[in-house]
């Protein structure tokens, strides 16, 4: 039975968030998935052939998709909410 | 109940691929990840079909939960281990609706789908033929479920505590939903007396849960310590459901209820009170 090979994670920030990205290959097949670090979901995932190829594809499409997300002003003065 | 009655490790779940009461349940929010690998012999569930009711909002009905565990070979006595992405966010889902209809024996791998690739453990895409076991659903227990109403009256009458487990963006109103997440809602900010503790923090970085000091420590920072009932929101329930299983099955809280409503039903209300700052 295969097993993921090549397993890689590092931090990075795409369109103003903090993202994992997180790489691995199965078999011939890469599989890469760009999470947002808070709140901790996956945002886009991508898979090729190769690891730079797949990992390029990945962050080009998260950074595409962050970028619309639309964001309200900061708050101020949350007291529920470390940093606000 | 002790921590290994709900939690078992990755080594554990090597150990026991073959046994024969044991069924292992993928459950994601990207419902395409099982078709790319699984562990072996793991089903699959959909939790945007086969974990809720398809046409009103609702959990799945108890028929139809009788026929997943059925179809998925699952009998009342089969020890049902869930695991998933997002470091078990779903799986945390259907662990909790196993829970309101009455199965005894299921348990979260800790760490879930991504810890298991990290450690370069088997994977395969073969769907297993498990055939057809007999279940019988206990009535709901809606002990761990809070509706609308309860909510309404704990807003009021402040006797039990509300957890928001969204990220901070979502609890102050600077987005209404995570990125790339379509179930969203007309208002942000968060249900009044609300204290906001993000799911995440309840982990390791290899999505592991942290010790019982630390979450006890990370909880009463907030004022939860198990003396008052907690009612538990997020979107949609199911980081929701995460947190539920911490308070309730990792730090033995009695009174925990999960609100499947969350977000998506309050920040839809007409006239409903909502904190912004």
């Amino acid at each position: 039975m295969p097993r993921p090979e090549d397993y890689s994670e590092r931090k990075t920030e795409l369109s103003g968030w903090a993202v994992n990205i997180v790489t691995y290959r199965l078999g011939s097949t890469y599989y890469t998935t760009v999470e947002n670090n808070d709140p901790g979901a996956w945002v886009v995932k991508a898979e090729g052939s190769a690891k730079e190829e797949t990992e390029a594809k990945a962050l080009k499409d998260a950074e595409a998709l962050l970028a619309k997300i639309k964001k309200s002003p900061p708050p101020t003065g949350c007291t529920s909410v470390p940093g606000y | 109940m002790s921590w290994e009655q709900v939690l078992v490790s990755t080594d554990w779940v090597v150990k026991n691929l073959k046994s024969p009461n044991i069924r292992f349940v993928e459950v994601d929010v990207d419902t395409k990840a099982y078709s790319e690998s699984h562990i072996p012999g793991a089903v699959g569930w959909d939790w945007g079909t086969q974990l809720c009711d398809t046409v009103r909002r609702d959990i799945i009905p108890k028929d139809k939960f009788e026929q997943l565990m059925s179809n998925s070979g699952i009998s009342n006595s089969t020890t049902a281990i869930l695991y998933g992405d997002n470091n078990n966010w779903f799986a945390a889902w259907a662990f909790w609706q196993l829970k309101v209809y009455g199965h005894s024996d299921v348990r979260l791998m800790n760490g879930g789908r991504k810890k298991w690739i990290a450690e370069g453990r088997e994977l395969v895409k073969e769907i297993p033929p498990y055939p057809k076991a007999s279940y019988r659903a206990k009535d709901p227990d809606y002990s761990i479920r809070a509706f609308l109403s309860e909510v309404t009256k704990a807003v009021e009458n402040r006797a039990v505590q509300l957890v928001d487990v969204r990220s901070p963006q979502e609890f102050t109103g600077e987005i209404l939903a995570p990125p790339g997440l379509p179930e969203t809602c007309q208002r942000g900010g968060h249900i009044p007396t609300a204290k906001n503790i993000p799911w995440s923090k309840a982990c390791n970085e290899d999505g592991t849960f942290k010790s019982v000091e630390e979450l006890k420590k990370l909880y009463a920072g907030i004022g939860i310590a198990g003396e008052k009932p907690v009612i538990a929101y997020c979107r949609i329930g199911e980081r929701s459901s995460h947190t539920w299983f911490v308070l309730k099955y990792l730090l033995g809280y009695q009174n925990v209820k999960n609100y499947d409503g969350s977000w998506t039903e309050w920040g839809n209300l007409v006239a409903a009170p909502v904190e912004k700052p």
